[in-house]
């Protein structure tokens, strides 16, 4: 299992020559200048900055996602609306065309609105419930939950939006919490999107600056791409240590009440 | 719902406004903030010639005051693509670094300047005419090549000797190189070098050694299913006798030299460009890596040529085209920003900046130059940029070789595939 | 079967919400305003470009000249003259049969198997999940090549040679590299599992029910709108992989097109081969194959999907 990633560190720290052609797992000698090599490229811009700009979209991205998807998913799940299945069915089919067939009218759009070189494009859309996987995810929660919450919220005369803030929600937990994790860790990992709307360095996220720097078709640098894949990956390794503790403390034994 | 019908209605407008738009029309321009004028100027490259060339630039800054460059840069897959969406949309950067096979699609797309409009700015006596026609589309010229490399066959000489097989000589044939092959294998056991038949490339300069070219001035196919086939049916051969690399070893050529069969220890040698020649110093530190030309035809006749490595090129709806050529200009002919860049885009083709920086090559980069002064005078003017279609062909020149080495089509079949493919993408 | 609740109304529709007669038409106006937001990204960030890509489906479309109308013959020649494109068919069919099965039937286990852990939960579950955090990189690829190649590590344990580079094997390396990733669907049958109420547990313990009756009562159905949401997501995504394949095989769907998956096709013909107007018909294709599977398994859902907001049948 964690196997592969054994490998992935040792060979972080290998020298060129044994990267590929040594199936040993440890190496040979330490070649701590994978590591330099990987930071090099990145010195004219902090890794102090690089990581902020990263934290700053993928929290962004995360209240955005949270928020819109829950609003979107309790419409669905729980209220009644004209065209709800229709539009359902809209929003499961928004994820099954592939990606790369949108890209360039996505990209002519936000080059009208003149966010390209801005966060905009990375974080709007979270915030306007484009991801369907997450909204698809919440429905799925909130419909396991029993109908009677909500009559009993109404008897209490709660309105829509209070059963929605006061009952709903933290009976959904984890899934936002899911949300929240999943939404954190892909944004950070989202190189491509990314690499499309940010121009200026200042500008760039510790995984868009790490890859560009680290240029494959370079000569020989399988070692410090690994050491940059390391580097890279430090910051979510945290990150889910820290949350992932969350997803045990969901409603197992708070239970219901009818 | 009528709300929701407004939105539709007023969404179709949209859409049609976006058809029209993708007709070609630009996106909004970025215009210089506090009266600077602002370029934005990207490349591909490795932090190396990141930093170089942002130095170079600001150097640029300082004498012309009126004008900032805003840089940015990645990995030439990245780039690809995202300049590709960035011109799609009408976006494209100012100032661009291009490949040899973007010319033809970006300059007849309307993405590129003809950058004899803004001839005065531009200085190019110092270029090769032969390599600056590279950078023409139908007589117009609207890119000029940095920096120049060629094929080579790359070996490890102590190996070599050891197993008691003579070096390459000068002017050696392909037959000369296939009985090389052969005579490797059967001393060590090992497959003599990379099968040349996966590489569009390579099989360019067989072509040419034979007189032919992969494309006529028209951006026609220059050759017929019978050439692809013989070619195809020399290197099978030399496959199943083992005196090139199997099929499994073939199909994981990617353009890095950590998977070539050179590199991964399985092989004596490779053919390849010169400039990425130099990752096997770190892979292979006991090797005596050394650079022989590719071979010529059975006639003499060299197939290799100085081929661009890369180009400057200015994007047509740019809203500064006269400050931008003056940043193309400036990068290709200043003495000052030669020094600093070195050979971090290749050798220059600028004759007069090569014949400065030459001095202070180092390591590979001094190899890289000797190898090419070797060259100098013997080698034939490079063809034209090939047609847009040839990016999608490179691709299918590797897959169709695929069914050949796996054994799955004979050299025949295959060819004729490739042809009715090629055809069918030269049309287009 | 132990429901927390009597169902309030009886639905003979399907398990995706289906327009009914508005019975509290107070709440119409509420539901539109907390969809406002999708509504808003709909129609401007995924409606709009999805039509500019159906219509350049039809079109002739090279990135830089201004497409030009050609009708259906994108999806002429798709059909009846390019053997690559059934190739990349048959490639994708595959992998969905042989990724998606046993993905979610091993998240499925692990999931259960960390719940009814009492030490070392949590070092388990970021074990598990760990290799997901890599995403498909281009690093875990170089990783994954160099394990499956001659002289890698499964050629060392089973004397199988490589599978990178052999035609028949290759898919299973990339498969495998999925499969490994199980990572998201295992937390999200996690956090199904962590919704269940404790008491249907100890109600059914009182009833005397065994472990495996409880599995089958109690977890089986108060899980299913997940496991139906991780069957829907994962084949989904399986017809659309991409990244894996793309990194394994340098983008070119080695060896011999035995990984040229459907979308890896499809970013070849668009932007390798910029043939823009091809690669959106494709794109489409895909979307109504993904379509019919999807409303097959939605239909299906309504035999074994329970909602306890819908009640039990």
């Amino acid at each position: 299992m964690l196997y592969p990633l054994a490998w992935l560190l040792a060979t972080s720290v290998k020298p060129a020559d044994e990267v590929i052609a040594s199936l040993d797992l440890l190496p040979g000698r330490l070649e701590w200048s994978n590591y330099e090599t990987a930071l090099e490229g990145v010195n004219d811009i902090s890794v102090g900055r690089l990581l902020g700009n990263s934290l700053l979209i993928a929290t962004g991205a995360v209240l955005g996602n949270v928020l819109s998807c829950s609003l979107a998913a309790y419409a669905f799940a729980r209220l009644r609306f004209r065209f709800r299945g229709p539009l359902f069915a809209f929003m499961i089919a928004t994820i099954m065309l592939p990606h790369h067939a949108v890209l360039i009218p996505q990209y002519i759009i936000f080059n009208q609105l003149g966010m390209v070189n801005t966060y905009w494009p990375l974080i709007l859309p979270k915030f306007l419930a484009t991801e369907a996987f997450f909204v698809f995810l919440i429905v799925q929660f909130m419909r396991g939950l029993p109908r009677e919450l909500e009559e009993a919220a109404r008897i209490d005369g709660c309105g829509p939006f209070r059963s929605f803030f006061l009952v709903i929600l933290p009976l959904t937990r984890p899934a936002l919490i899911t949300t929240a994790i999943f939404t954190f860790i892909w944004t950070w990992n989202d190189f491509f999107t990314q690499l499309i709307y940010l121009f200026s360095p200042e500008k760039f996220t510790l995984t868009l600056a790490l890859r560009s720097f680290v240029d494959a078709s370079s000569t020989s640098a399988f070692g410090p791409m690994f050491a940059m894949s390391v580097i890279a990956l430090l910051p979510i390794v945290l990150f889910f240590l820290a949350f992932q503790r969350f997803l045990v403390e969901g409603m197992a034994n708070s239970g219901i009440k009818g | 719902m009528p709300g929701i019908r407004t939105r539709k209605s007023s969404a179709t407008a949209v859409v049609l406004a976006l058809c029209a738009m993708l007709g070609g029309c630009s996106g909004p321009q970025e215009s210089g903030g506090g009266g600077k004028v602002v370029l934005r100027y990207t490349w591909w490259g490795n932090p190396d010639r990141a930093a170089r060339t942002q130095q170079a630039v600001d150097l640029f800054e300082k004498g012309h005051p009126g004008i900032e460059v805003q840089t940015s840069f990645s990995g030439y897959d990245a780039y690809k693509q995202k300049l590709a969406t960035q011109a799609a949309g009408g976006d494209a950067p100012d100032v661009m670094q291009l490949d040899y096979r973007m010319i033809d699609q970006y300059a007849s797309g309307g993405v590129l300047l003809d950058l004899a409009e803004q001839r005065s700015a531009l200085d190019t006596d110092a270029f090769d005419t032969g390599l600056l026609a590279t950078g023409k589309v139908d007589g117009r010229q609207y890119a000029i090549p940095q920096a120049r490399g060629t094929e080579t066959v790359v070996y490890d000489a102590s190996q070599w000797k050891a197993a008691g097989v003579a070096p390459p000589r000068e002017g050696w044939t392909w037959n000369d190189w296939a009985d090389t092959m052969r005579e490797l294998a059967r001393r060590t056991g090992e497959p003599g070098g990379t099968d040349p038949g996966w590489s569009e490339d390579a099989f360019e300069v067989w072509l040419r050694g034979r007189g032919k070219a992969l494309y006529t001035e028209d951006r026609q196919l220059g050759f017929t299913a019978e050439d692809l086939t013989r070619y195809w049916t020399f290197t099978d051969r030399l496959r199943r006798e083992g005196a090139v690399s199997p099929a499994e070893e073939t199909t994981q050529l990617d353009g890095t030299v950590e998977n070539t069969p050179l590199g991964r220890g399985r092989a004596l040698s490779d053919n390849n460009w010169d400039a990425p020649a130099s990752g096997y110093l770190g892979l292979l530190p006991d090797a005596e890596i050394a650079l022989a030309p590719m071979p010529s035809g059975e006639g003499g006749t060299p197939g290799q040529y100085f081929k661009p490595s890369m180009f400057m090129g200015v994007a047509a709806d740019t809203s500064h085209p006269e400050e931008s050529v003056r940043l193309v200009d400036f990068m290709l002919n200043d003495p000052q920003a030669a020094k600093i860049l070195g050979a971090t885009r290749g050798i220059p083709v600028n004759e007069a900046l090569r014949e400065e920086i030459a001095p202070d090559l180092k390591d590979f980069d001094r190899t890289i130059y000797d190898y090419q002064a070797s060259l100098e005078g013997e080698l034939k003017a490079p063809p034209q940029a090939p047609p847009s279609g040839d990016s999608a062909l490179q691709t299918t020149f590797q897959r169709d070789y695929d069914q050949v080495s796996y054994e799955r089509m004979s050299p025949r079949e295959a060819a004729e595939n490739y042809l009715t493919e090629a055809k069918a993408e030269l049309r287009s | 079967m132990t429901t927390p609740h009597m169902p309030t109304t009886v639905r003979g529709e399907g398990a995706a919400p289906s327009a009914r007669p508005a019975r509290r038409p107070r709440r119409e106006g509420a539901a539109w305003v907390f969809l406002s937001p999708w509504v808003l990204g709909a129609c401007v960030l995924t409606l709009l470009p999805m039509a500019v890509s159906l219509y350049l489906s039809f079109t002739d479309y090279d990135l830089f000249n201004a497409p030009s109308w050609v009708g259906l013959r994108n999806y002429t020649q798709m059909f009846t003259e390019d053997p690559r494109y059934w190739r990349s068919v048959g490639a994708t069919l595959t992998y969905v049969v042989i990724a998606v099965p046993l993905q979610l039937a091993l998240a499925l286990v692990v999931a259960l198997a960390l719940k009814n852990m009492r030490h070392g939960k949590a070092f388990y579950r970021s074990a598990f999940y760990a290799p997901s955090l890599l995403g498909a990189s281009m690093s875990i690829a170089l990783v994954w090549r160099a394990i499956f190649n001659d002289g890698g590590t499964v050629d060392h344990l089973l004397g199988t040679g490589g599978w990178v580079n052999k035609p028949g094997w290759a898919l299973l390396a990339v498969a495998l590299l999925t499969v490994w990733q199980f990572g998201a669907p295992m937390v999200i049958f996690l956090a199904g599992l962590q919704q269940i109420p404790g008491e249907l547990y100890e109600a059914a313990e009182v009833d005397g029910a065994g472990r495996w009756r409880q599995f089958l009562s109690i977890t089986v159905p108060m899980l299913s709108p997940v496991i139906f949401f991780n069957l829907v997501l994962q084949t989904i995504q399986a017809f659309q992989v991409f990244t894996p394949a793309f990194a394994i095989s340098a983008g070119k769907g080695g060896p011999a097109d035995s990984t040229l998956f459907y979308t890896l096709y499809l970013y070849d013909r668009g932007f390798v081969a910029s043939h823009m107007g091809y690669a959106s018909a494709m794109a489409w294709v895909l979307l109504l194959a993904i379509g019919v599977v999807t409303a097959v398994l939605f239909r299906t859902s309504r035999s074994w999907v329970f909602y306890a907001s819908e009640g039990d049948r």
